[in-house]
């Protein structure tokens, strides 16, 4: 009976998302129906069920594992998720999304997401990547219309599916030599000294498909196409969701199963650290839409959170989930803003777009200055503890010249996301544009984000606290 | 009792937000702005009781607080004074309510004016009481963000410019020292077991010599891009010249004391050896600055421009002070830094009252001002020899002082240090004299107001502090020495401890007499190269 513990928060998602899908298909045309509070229903409870099973370590077919370390990613997700449903009420009226698939898939991407953090197989967790890359991939396309929707999703579409090709490729060397793809298995194999070929052959590989999910550099190239092209909303669901599922998915199998290659593929990993950092902050700079800026953004944001893999210490482990949650309210708050200043014909998402708003709407312009000094890592705001733990676990394991090229990447970044604190504040506008109301819910989303925002740089004890509990079960 | 001090102007800044609802009404600006001033007034009156309070005789640090923060790091909400952050505090006290003044006639949305006027209040307060590592880190870095807004938005032409110019300049120094700081809480976890970053636990951490030279260049290129030493002071005359008045008297009144206050902190007694080493090369960059600065200030057609570069040119003063390690030249650096917040400070609130008036700062657009506003230039001839250091007024003091210090350290630097004091009084002089006196040469000048009750208000405690600081600096050197003393014992008397480390106990020996106390600030080694 308890056999189903585990799943309970992903099967919670998931009969949402079902829910979803017949109130669209009941739903007469043009008749208006609360399909997003369906989706808050489904998340609030897969939140409140992780929270009961924190500390029991419930375990289903094997496979599943509602460790602490699942639950606080579900959580984090269940935060994203909500935060999405709460913006897109909104959005998709606006935008005329097709309103039942749109909350129907990003509830399945989250429930793929979920299964993701949760898996302890490798087969599984590749399952739970496609069920939410496919979520995803549409939800990019979603808006049939648009051309540049459909290129980024297609695009998308592409290179995920020759990603997922090179993790499964790896999975297949990982069973060569266990035998298995459970990682427990895996990780007693690869503990023993397995034939050195086949074992870095498969970290190669499975190293390679979860570059391509977190957007690090070399395997970044559908990212800034992808985020330009998708609905902004969307955008901001993914580039923070699909982040935090692939990353609880990389540090559970790099940091337990495949920590004995540890002095294998921490070299790899650096490289593609450094260059990812370097290249995210650097291209970003040259941007003038926000979507592809915060595009690169969240590429540099990824080599940082490598940077907590690479230390592979309990701080590392701890300041990655930190770090996720740190991203995932700044980052969804940033573009959640661009999201809900947008309109149909007028996206609302190219730098210039930005000039004068504080003068028509301060609040907006002020919450907007919150998030982005989060994301450059300023205190008192998550972004600057989420750094600093990032970066003193690499201290502490004497990656210095990681942590400097990090520190001073994280200088440069700072200049774009000034940059648009320049165009809100110090720019006068060419001339006044209608700029859309943002509802009473959006509004507390936002209000949230930022009390998140600033309770995490200010008070962010409690929240470690959990993060150092959750992560004990993978080492 | 400090957390009330460092905190008051934070949430005053929050009233002043959330008072007056929504837009910028004349009628509601004169209120946002007293509202402003009032409590920026009872945060100095707060100071002030703070030094009342304060027990003079005492080296340690008073008023503490300490709070575990993030215990599982060993950061601790830690706080505290001695004689050094006292007068930094009351300093910063001062000139918060001053700048708050001199920017009366800011018309642009003043509520976030005053709001950044006043967070940025709180950062500096922290920064200064701050004895956790990383807490000081977090204020020193939030302080960026109110000065970036105050000269982004209410500064002049190239504002902008200025402002990124600024915030990216002294990241990219505070970064690197993010590093160190980390890296010296987990030396202090390698020999303890235990991470900290309590300044007073670090003070004992031993180090490498190679790690320790690493740490100390990061620390001190943070410090020294804020003072700005010289060759990192090129973001200064953008910055000082672009911001609004409020900024210019805040930036140069207190922000660049930050520097130098992180050196004598920071840098100097958390790496003695090293500090030891490089002594000579930061007095040589100083002195270089001093000159420098002050040349650079004679040929400014800009009235802002000059006072910026003087700064250059006093904050060296202050640099070599501190690296000669002499009692007398640490106190006499300590004074000047309060010296220049005064004077400079008040420097800025002159230009910021002329260019008010003619809108412009360009020294070849005044002349005669003597004849038409003589309360003014009376004012402005007081903090002009406050800044020239004339015996009698305050800066005559503290560069005497640390001239005195480094002559005992370094005669040749010191002597061509000297030279910068009467070159600033060449620089500054001509200045007075283009700007006040001979004819009045430009008509627009006939018909300028003199000293309106506002600007009385800002010239009177100025030029008071300024006198009263040149005729009793007993009673600001006094507190300040235990201190002083105390920090001086952590800079110097680590070195011998540091040889017995590495060279063993009978090598100690035959050092001990080139320690003797106050004589030196400087390890053995660099001690025989700079007597060369």
């Amino acid at each position: 009976m308890n056999n189903f513990a585990a799943t309970i928060p992903i099967l919670i998602v998931a009969l949402s998302a079902i829910a979803a899908m017949l109130a669209e298909a009941f739903r007469q045309p043009g008749e208006r129906m609360p399909i997003a509070g369906l989706g808050l229903i489904g998340l609030a409870g897969a939140a409140i069920a992780s929270c009961f099973l924190w500390d029991t370590d419930a375990q289903s077919f094997g496979v599943v594992r509602a460790d602490n370390f699942a639950l606080f990613i579900n959580l984090i997700l269940c935060t994203i998720g909500i935060l999405t449903m709460v913006f897109s009420v909104d959005v998709v009226e606006r935008e005329e999304l097709p309103e039942g698939e749109y909350y129907a898939l990003t509830l399945f991407a989250i429930s793929g997401m979920m299964l993701m953090a949760a898996a302890t197989d490798l087969l599984v967790i590749f399952l739970a990547l496609e069920v939410l890359s496919l979520a995803v991939y549409v939800l990019t396309a979603i808006r049939r219309s648009s051309v540049a929707a459909a290129e980024a999703g297609f695009k998308y579409f592409l290179l995920g599916s020759l990603s997922s090709a090179f993790f499964l490729y790896g999975i297949a060397f990982a069973f060569a030599i266990a035998g298995s793809t459970r990682l427990d298995q895996i990780g007693t194999e690869m503990a023993s000294g397995p034939s050195a070929t086949l074992a870095l052959l498969s970290v190669g590989l499975l190293a390679v498909g979860f570059a391509f999910k977190v957007s690090a550099v070399p395997f970044h190239m559908w990212t800034p196409d992808a985020y330009e092209g998708a609905p902004t909303i969307v955008t901001a669901f993914m580039s923070t969701g699909v982040k935090a599922a692939a990353f609880a998915a990389f540090v559970r199998v790099f940091l337990s199963t495949l920590e004995p290659l540890q002095s294998n593929w921490v070299p790899i990993l650096s490289a593609i650290a450094a260059v990812t950092m370097i290249v995210g902050t650097v291209v970003g700079v040259l941007q003038s839409n926000i979507k592809r800026m915060l595009a690169y953004s969240s590429i540099a944001h990824a080599g940082y959170l490598l940077l907590g893999i690479i230390a592979a210490n309990s701080s590392g482990k701890a300041a990655v989930l930190f770090y996720l949650l740190a991203y995932a309210v700044a980052n969804l708050g940033a573009l959640g803003i661009v999201a809900l200043l947008g309109t149909a014909d007028r996206p609302h998402d190219q730098l210039r777009d930005f000039a004068g708003l504080w003068s028509t709407r301060p609040g907006l312009a002020a919450l907007m200055t919150v998030f982005l000094l989060s994301l450059g890592g300023f205190p008192p705001t998550a972004g600057f503890i989420a750094k600093w733990y990032i970066f003193a676990a690499a201290v502490q394991e004497g990656h210095y010249t990681l942590t400097i090229i990090a520190v001073l990447s994280s200088v440069v970044s700072v200049f774009f996301y000034l940059r648009i604190v320049v165009m809100m504040y110090m720019t006068e506008e060419p001339a006044a544009q209608p700029r859309p109301r943002v509802s009473v819910p959006a509004m507390a989303g936002l209000a949230f984000a930022m009390l998140a925002t600033f309770y995490l740089g200010v008070l962010p004890t409690r929240v470690i606290d959990y993060a150092l509990q959750s992560i004990q079960t993978i080492f | 009792m400090l957390s009330l001090i460092v905190f008051l102007p934070l949430a005053g800044a929050l009233v002043v937000l959330l008072a007056g609802g929504r837009g910028d009404r004349p009628e509601r600006e004169s209120i946002v702005k007293g509202l402003a001033l009032a409590v920026s007034v009872v945060t100095f009156l707060a100071t002030l009781y703070l030094w009342w309070r304060f027990d003079p005789l005492n080296a340690d640090f008073q008023f503490i607080e300490n709070r575990p923060w993030l215990p599982q790091f060993g950061i601790a909400y830690h706080l505290g004074v001695d004689g050094i952050s006292l007068f930094l505090i009351v300093l910063t006290g001062f000139l918060t309510p001053l700048a708050m003044m001199s920017s009366w006639s800011v018309h642009k949305s003043v509520k976030l004016f005053s709001f950044f006027l006043l967070a940025l209040e709180t950062a500096m307060l922290g920064v200064f009481v701050s004895l956790d590592l990383f807490l000081f880190y977090v204020f020193w870095d939030a302080m960026l963000i109110p000065m970036y807004f105050l000269i982004g938005i209410w500064g002049y032409e190239r504002r902008i410019y200025a402002a990124v110019k600024f915030i990216l300049y002294t990241m990219a120094g505070s970064v690197l020292m993010l590093v160190a700081i980390i890296g010296l809480a987990y030396a202090h976890s390698a020999a303890t077991g235990q991470p900290s970053f309590n300044l007073l636990d670090l003070y004992g951490v031993r180090l490498s010599d190679t790690v320790e030279t690493w740490f100390f260049l990061a620390f001190t290129v943070a410090f020294a891009i804020k003072v700005p030493l010289f060759p990192f002071h090129t973001w200064l005359p953008d910055a000082h010249v672009e911001a609004p008045t409020a900024g210019s008297v805040i930036l140069a009144g207190v922000l660049l004391k930050m520097g130098t206050y992180g050196l004598l902190r920071f840098s100097f007694p958390l790496f003695p050896h090293a500090a030891a080493e490089w002594a000579p090369v930061l007095a040589v960059l100083a002195v270089i600055g001093i000159i420098y600065g002050a040349l650079v200030a004679m040929v400014q057609p800009d009235l802002k421009k000059l006072v910026a570069y003087s700064s250059v040119s006093h904050l060296g003063f202050v640099v070599l002070g501190l690296c000669s390690s002499t009692v007398n030249g640490v106190q006499g650096a300590v004074y000047q830094m309060l010296n220049h917040g005064v004077s400079t400070g008040g420097l800025f609130m002159v230009v910021g009252m002329l260019s008010d008036r003619r809108h412009t700062r360009l020294i070849s657009e005044f002349g005669g001002l003597k004849a038409v506003v003589p309360r003014l230039v009376a004012a402005f001839l007081l903090i002009t020899l406050s800044s020239i250091a004339l015996p009698g007024m305050n800066g005559f003091i503290g560069e005497f002082l640390i001239l005195l210090g480094a002559f005992r350290w370094h005669p040749r630097l010191a002597a061509l240090a000297a030279t910068g004091v009467i070159l600033s009084a060449v620089y500054m002089l001509w200045m007075f004299q283009r700007v006040n006196y001979g004819e009045v040469t430009n008509e627009k000048n006939r018909r300028l107001p003199d000293l309106s009750p506002r600007e009385w208000a800002l010239m009177v405690p100025t030029v008071a502090a300024a006198i009263l600081m040149g005729v009793l600096p007993g009673v600001f050197l006094r507190p300040m020495e235990p201190s002083v003393v105390r920090t001086l014992d952590r800079i110097n008397s680590a070195p011998a401890s540091r040889t017995e480390n590495r060279l063993g106990p009978s090598n100690l020996g035959s050092r001990t007499p080139d320690l003797a106390p106050r004589t030196k600030g400087r390890s053995p080694r660099s001690g025989a190269t700079s007597h060369e």
